[in-house]
């Protein structure tokens, strides 16, 4: 059984060792995974629910079957993320039965209603998008054996539901009238949401150890770039504006409203007026949850109880 | 390890075509093996797999290797392969 030190395992990483069981990590290395499934596998769990009410907006039999495609994905995606957490020693039970409801890892984003057809495939668009280049990036550079192999199956799927968005966007945008003004409505309050979603500045960012162990391999805001990348033309080419854009001379994607700031989520504004804020406020207001959150954690778990009770 | 509803782990294994080596693809929790056939089918549907199986994860016995899911399957009398 390897014992090494944080140190001596961390530069075994820098060499191209994988893990492959719990056995070989130091403390500091369990630490660091687990955090980072829980917010993956809390992730996939809370877009099922989001997905799944959005659904029911769904304009024919084939998109309903589409939706529900996407959402029998997550929760596959879920799944094998809680699979791989109770193999490092914590239980799925807890984490999915026994926790409160602002407990729970994921982000705001998925706290937040998606009211219409037009927001459940911008959803697609933008926030599938953040999970694959999150996770595009763990698959590439992870050095957890087993979570590695998890994700061909959740790269590959994760794309299909940006396809599905994409494809979505274009129909809604050519259409113009109200398809298109709608769809623009969701831009505004979707884009600054991911935006958002990917967190604290680098010059910001304490250390996680996620990078040094070799759990990732992009920045916080090397990740935001890689997203604005491929979205804000993807919105430039269909005539929707985006409050991004890119700078020939830094040679990267700027954004052209206070960051981080305010958002009001029953107006589902974000609140540019009033300027930056601090992340401690952020921090505070995906702490207090959004409106979604009991609902969408009680239509996963809420018949667990009976169903349990008449088995036992 | 099992979870509320008494299930268990299974390993599942699958091949993608004729000729193709049988490749471990993930686990899944279920109940018992009919179960464990359609959460498996079901949970890894992102290819069209030629051959699919399922094996619960106490039946793997290490040959070599003393870490990992499946180490507390070494036989007890076992020294090494
Ligand atoms: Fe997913
Ligand atoms: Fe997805």
């Amino acid at each position: 059984m390897a014992s090494y030190t944080e140190d001596e395992l961390k530069k075994k990483i820098r060499g191209g060792y994988i893990l492959e069981s719990p056995e070989e990590m130091t403390p500091g290395y369990r630490r660091a995974l687990i955090v980072q499934l829980t917010v993956q596998a809390d992730t996939e769990l809370m877009s099922a629910p989001a997905y799944w009410f959005a659904a029911r907006h769904a304009p024919s039999t084939n998109t309903q079957v589409s939706a529900h495609a996407i959402i029998q994905d997550e929760l596959a995606h879920a799944n094998i993320a809680y699979r791989l957490l109770e193999d490092l020693g914590v239980s799925k039970e807890h984490l999915v039965y026994g926790r409160e409801p602002h407990e729970f890892k994921h982000p705001y984003g998925f706290d937040q209603p998606l009211d219409n057809w037009a927001e459940l495939v911008v959803a697609n668009g933008f926030f599938d998008r953040a999970g694959i280049c999150l996770l595009g990036d763990v698959h590439r550079n992870t050095s957890y054996g087993p979570l590695k192999r998890a994700l061909v199956k959740v790269d590959m799927e994760e794309t299909f539901h940006l396809r599905h968005g994409e494809v979505w966007m274009r129909r809604l945008a050519r259409a113009g009238g109200a398809a298109t003004e709608l769809l623009q409505r969701c831009v505004d309050w979707m884009f600054p949401m991911t935006i958002e979603w990917f967190g604290l500045p680098d010059d910001l960012k304490h250390h996680s150890g996620q990078l040094d162990y070799k759990l990732k391999g992009l920045t916080n805001d090397e990740l935001r770039q890689v997203w604005m990348s491929s979205t804000v033309p993807l919105c430039e080419g269909l005539g929707l504006s985006v409050p991004a854009h890119y700078d020939e001379e830094a040679d990267e994607y700027v954004l052209e409203y206070p960051f981080p700031c305010e958002y009001d989520p029953d107006a589902k504004r974000w609140l540019f007026d009033d300027g930056e804020i601090t992340w401690q406020a952020v921090f505070e207001r995906w702490k207090g949850r959004g409106p979604m959150n009991e609902i969408y954690v009680d239509s996963v778990r809420r018949s667990r109880g009976s169903v349990a009770s008449w088995l036992n | 390890m099992s979870t509320g509803l008494g299930e268990g782990v299974y390993e599942v294994f699958a091949r993608k075509r004729r000729g193709e080596p049988l490749r471990h693809i993930g686990y899944i929790d279920a109940p018992g093996d009919e179960l464990a056939r359609v959460y498996a089918w079901k949970t890894y549907d992102e290819e069209s797999w030629f051959e699919m199986c399922v094996v619960p994860r106490g039946a793997v016995i290490p040959v070599n290797r003393v870490e990992g899911p499946w180490a507390k399957n070494v036989p007890e009398e076992a020294d090494g392969p």
